[in-house]
């Protein structure tokens, strides 16, 4: 094999002092044996380790608190919604809902049928009453809403009650709001 | 460098999060948060900035941990990020050259603690005059060797990292490295000698 000229050594003291795990144990052994023998490797060997040293040296201290304010701040990402855990829940509640739908509801409709057109017939069914309940309750709640209303406008003494409450309540907000933006912001 | 067989690899550990562990991604911190914190410093001249960002980092990383290709190293796809979001911030931005002493909201000054060995009135002049060289050697050099030194020495990232972060056979990055740290010695020879 050639042997390596100075400039290469110099290369390879570099990468020793870089830590560089590419330098062979043989090319480590043959930079030792130049660099004992040549007093310009020997200053540069020393002067790249107080590079080194100085550059180590001068690194900042991270804030004691930094992780914590990472972990803090993390969001919820897109994918953890989308991982197999976060719909195992409800995904189970769903199956075993089924599973009672079918043997309470699919019981009874199973002499029409095979069992199983009988169970998701009742399954249907279900959904179709919480439709139903959910469209009636809605319809309450706006018929609530406009008894409401009836009433506040009813009279001038309602109505006026009724302002200085809003008033009220938008001045509790603003507030609150300007309390929050006043407050020291941790960082 | 010798691995611990206890420590678990960054790969192993995104695979830990992506599984829902979110406790460790704190582990990936503590392993990246002083590598990711220098490097920005360094880049941005700013303790603040540089927490500010790496903090950024992480979190942006986090929001797309899914995104990570286990082929590729993890401290790769980190730096990456910090990179452009460094180089980002930068041309946002025109940087003016900033002390190591800074003024908190009170107008205080409160100098970044920069960990050595020397100590007393003498030793903190010589860590503050230390900390300006490096940050002026640095500022100095040249940005295409600035970067693959500040990739090499401050995100310890090993040379075929660098190489497949830039986008450069590994030769080149040896020898821009090279040429760097010489730069970088010449600029510094004041406190290699001391």
């Amino acid at each position: 094999m050639k042997k390596p000229d100075h400039d290469t050594f110099r290369e390879w003291l570099q990468l020793e002092t870089a830590g560089d795990t590419d330098l062979s144990p043989e090319r480590r052994e043959s930079l030792a044996s130049h660099v004992a023998e040549c007093p310009e490797c020997q200053a540069e060997r020393r002067d790249l380790a107080h590079v080194s040293q100085v550059l180590a040296r001068g690194r900042l201290a991270v804030r004691a608190d930094f992780r914590q304010s990472v972990i803090e701040a993390l969001p919820a990402a897109g994918w953890e919604s989308r991982h197999p855990r976060t719909w195992r829940f409800p995904g189970s509640v769903a199956v075993l809902f089924g599973l009672v739908a079918a043997a309470f509801f699919g019981r009874g409709t199973a002499a029409s049928g095979s069992p199983i057109w009988g169970a998701l017939l009742a399954i249907a069914s279900f959904f179709r009453a919480t439709l139903v309940a959910g469209l009636g309750l809605m319809q309450a709640s706006w018929k609530g809403l406009g008894l409401v209303c009836g009433e506040i406008f009813s009279s001038w003494p309602a109505l006026a009650a009724f302002a200085v409450l809003v008033i009220c309540l938008n001045l509790l907000l603003l507030s609150l709001v300007r309390r929050r933006a006043a407050a020291p912001s941790r960082h | 460098m010798t691995r611990d067989a206890e420590m678990p690899t960054d790969e192993e550990l995104v695979a830990a999060v992506l599984k829902g562990d979110r406790e460790r991604f704190g582990d990936l911190i503590d392993r990246y948060q002083g590598r990711l914190v220098n490097y920005l410093f360094r880049l941005l001249r700013n303790a603040d900035d540089a927490h500010d960002m790496a903090q950024e980092v992480f979190v942006k990383v986090y929001q797309v941990l899914d995104r990570f290709d286990p082929q590729y190293r993890f401290s790769t796809w980190l730096f990456r990020v910090a990179q452009n979001a460094a180089i980002d911030q930068i041309r946002r931005r025109r940087l003016k050259l900033v002390s190591l002493h800074q003024e908190d909201e009170g107008g205080e000054t409160r100098d970044w603690d920069l960990p050595s060995g020397d100590r007393g009135p003498y030793g903190e002049l010589r860590n503050r005059e230390r900390g300006d060289a490096i940050q002026e050697a640095i500022d100095g050099l040249p940005w295409e060797y600035r970067e693959l030194i500040l990739l090499r020495h401050m995100a310890e990232l090993a040379y075929e990292e660098i190489a497949r972060l830039k986008g450069m056979p590994l030769g080149t990055v040896k020898n821009k490295l090279f040429r760097g740290r010489q730069m970088l010695k010449d600029k510094l020879r004041d406190f290699v000698t001391d």
